[in-house]
């Protein structure tokens, strides 16, 4: 088979039986084999593993017995989730032999829903150095333009989904980690609710502000991978105790009534963005509006305020965590991770307590400025994927963030693909919910992807 | 707080007070960073409320 299908297509076929579970793993295999080679994004296959997962898959399929919409899909993880007894290396040379005990609370669930792991993906050094060229395997490289950044840091998922390679994966945000990829990759990702997914499991870079979640071609097929991760888990102790909703139940409601904010001056005055993510926002607006959501222009604080918090905040906790390495082994990391990590020795006790008074007064006022909104609009990325080489190890740090804002308040937001910019890559916007409301997000998300034509192209190498 | 610009000298000697002791050219590598990096330390430190609580004020329910 050569055509690409969604997870919901896939799961679509695989219960009617029109679809063999081993074929399609067979299929992806082959394109991974294909592919893979000038994109990078796979660290390990598995081959053996994912057609054991596929024959099982099939077996339930002929016996009836499927365990729901992921039961046969491929998939494949981060580097940073454990997956047990294979290798988990954060993409360092740190961790080059490490071989968890036990899978994460996501990667267990996954496999429980009968997901088929086809192997793990590059990153982001320990999810936040890259993209590197001195780590024991080469960074991910951009499915549309392999000259190209993916973003990271779940640099491998961004270009595994967007080249067909799987058809979803895992990420982590800590400051946009799935949102940025999702957003240079042309794909969708969600970074849920602090709290819905557990991060038990999955290798720490900031532990107030790491968030798991799914990456994949459309908002459908997130809705449908967060279903298969989120949950209470007791090893977290962040994650929220509550019942999970079913993520794909507002899907088809359309955006009429919904309420919608506009933070307009981060992507036009506090971080311009390019003229075709300007616009492909503006014409997203006038579809939410046609369709009948209430639309209108919020402001909040100078996007340079969460940034400089959520930068303060990650980098400390990256270096409480890293420090005793960093200090045994500092060249043994690369040179992007361990310099960017390294900047918190410049920051003293009274900073960081700064830090946390304003971390609290920009999440009051976010809930404020949603007490009466469902949805948040702003940009995902200032514009196209830049060449690789051209992104500089402090490139991230030099203009405020778009996705960073809810990092520091933990609040929902999806990534999605609103076009093509002049150099033919893509380009994206953020819709943001308010804490717990993914359907809802979904919803807009859904209601939005239907009514365009992106999701019927892909990069030409996929085709 | 400090939103004075930093230099090598005093860069190396932050880095060394937290274990790391790197070499001149290291340091020099950082220095940008911790340019940039300096800004936004100015920024959080800007004044606030003096009733503001910290986002991860202590609660004595937590298990």
């Amino acid at each position: 088979m050569s055509e690409i299908l969604t997870i919901a297509e896939a799961a679509r076929r695989i219960a009617i039986k029109q679809l063999s579970p081993v074929e399609l793993t067979r299929a992806h295999l082959d394109r991974i084999r294909r592919l893979d080679p000038s994109l990078n994004a796979f660290l390990m296959v598995t081959e053996e593993r994912a057609l054991a997962d596929a024959r099982a898959a099939e077996e339930r399929q002929m016996a009836g017995t499927l365990r729901g919409a992921l039961d046969g899909i491929p998939i494949a993880h981060k580097d940073i989730y454990n997956t047990a007894g294979i290798r988990t290396t954060a993409h360092s040379r740190l961790l080059e032999h490490n071989v968890p005990a036990r899978d994460a609370y996501t990667v267990k669930k996954w496999a429980d829903a009968g997901a088929v792991m086809l192997g793990k993906l590059a990153t982001h050094e320990f999810a936040f150095g890259g993209p590197s060229f001195d780590l024991p395997w080469p960074p991910a490289r951009n499915p549309w333009n392999t000259e190209h950044f993916t973003a990271g840091s779940s640099s491998g998922t961004g270009a595994a989904v967007a080249a067909g390679l799987i058809l979803g994966g895992t990420g982590s945000d800590t400051g946009g980690s799935i949102r940025g990829p999702a957003a240079l990759c042309g794909i969708a990702g969600i970074k849920p609710t602090y709290g819905l997914s557990s991060r038990a499991g999955i290798l720490p870079l900031a532990f107030t502000l790491d968030h798991a979640g799914p990456l994949a071609w459309t908002a459908e097929d997130c809705a449908l991978l967060l279903q298969g991760m989120a949950g209470h888990d007791p090893e977290d102790p962040a994650s929220a105790n509550r019942p999970i909703p079913d993520f794909t139940n507002l899907l088809n409601q359309g955006v009429k009534g919904l309420r919608i904010g506009v933070v307009r001056h981060f992507f036009e005055t506090d971080h311009r963005a390019s003229d075709a993510t300007r616009a492909g926002i503006d014409a997203a607006i006038d579809f939410f509006r046609k369709e009948g959501a209430d639309v209108r222009d919020i402001t909040l604080s100078p996007a340079a305020d969460y940034h400089a918090v959520g930068y303060l905040i990650m980098i400390t906790e990256a270096f409480t965590l890293h420090a005793p390495w960093m200090r045994e082994r500092f060249n043994d990391y690369g040179e992007l991770f361990r310099d960017r990590v390294a900047l918190a020795a410049t920051v003293s006790g009274p900073d960081m307590v700064q830090t946390a008074r304003r971390r609290r007064v920009l999440c009051q006022e976010m809930a404020a400025a949603m007490d009466d909104l469902d949805i948040i609009v702003s940009a995902s990325a200032p514009g196209e994927a830049p060449r690789i080489e051209d992104v500089t190890k402090w490139t991230n740090m030099e203009k405020p963030s778009f996705t960073m804002p809810f990092n520091v308040t933990g609040f929902p937001a999806i990534s999605l693909c609103t076009g093509f910019g002049v150099g033919g890559l893509p380009i994206a916007m953020q819709l943001v919910g308010r804490p717990f409301t993914e359907p809802k997000l979904f919803q807009a998300a859904h209601a939005y992807e239907t009514a365009m034509s992106w999701r019927a192209r892909r990069p030409a190498m996929a085709d | 707080m400090s939103t004075a610009l930093i230099d090598e000298t005093e860069l190396s000697a932050m880095l060394a007070r937290h274990g790391l002791e790197l070499t001149p050219e290291q340091v020099h590598a950082i220095l940008p960073g911790a340019t940039i990096f300096r800004r936004m330390i100015a920024r959080v430190n800007a004044p606030l409320p003096r009733e503001a609580e910290p986002a991860l004020t202590f609660n004595v329910e937590q298990r």
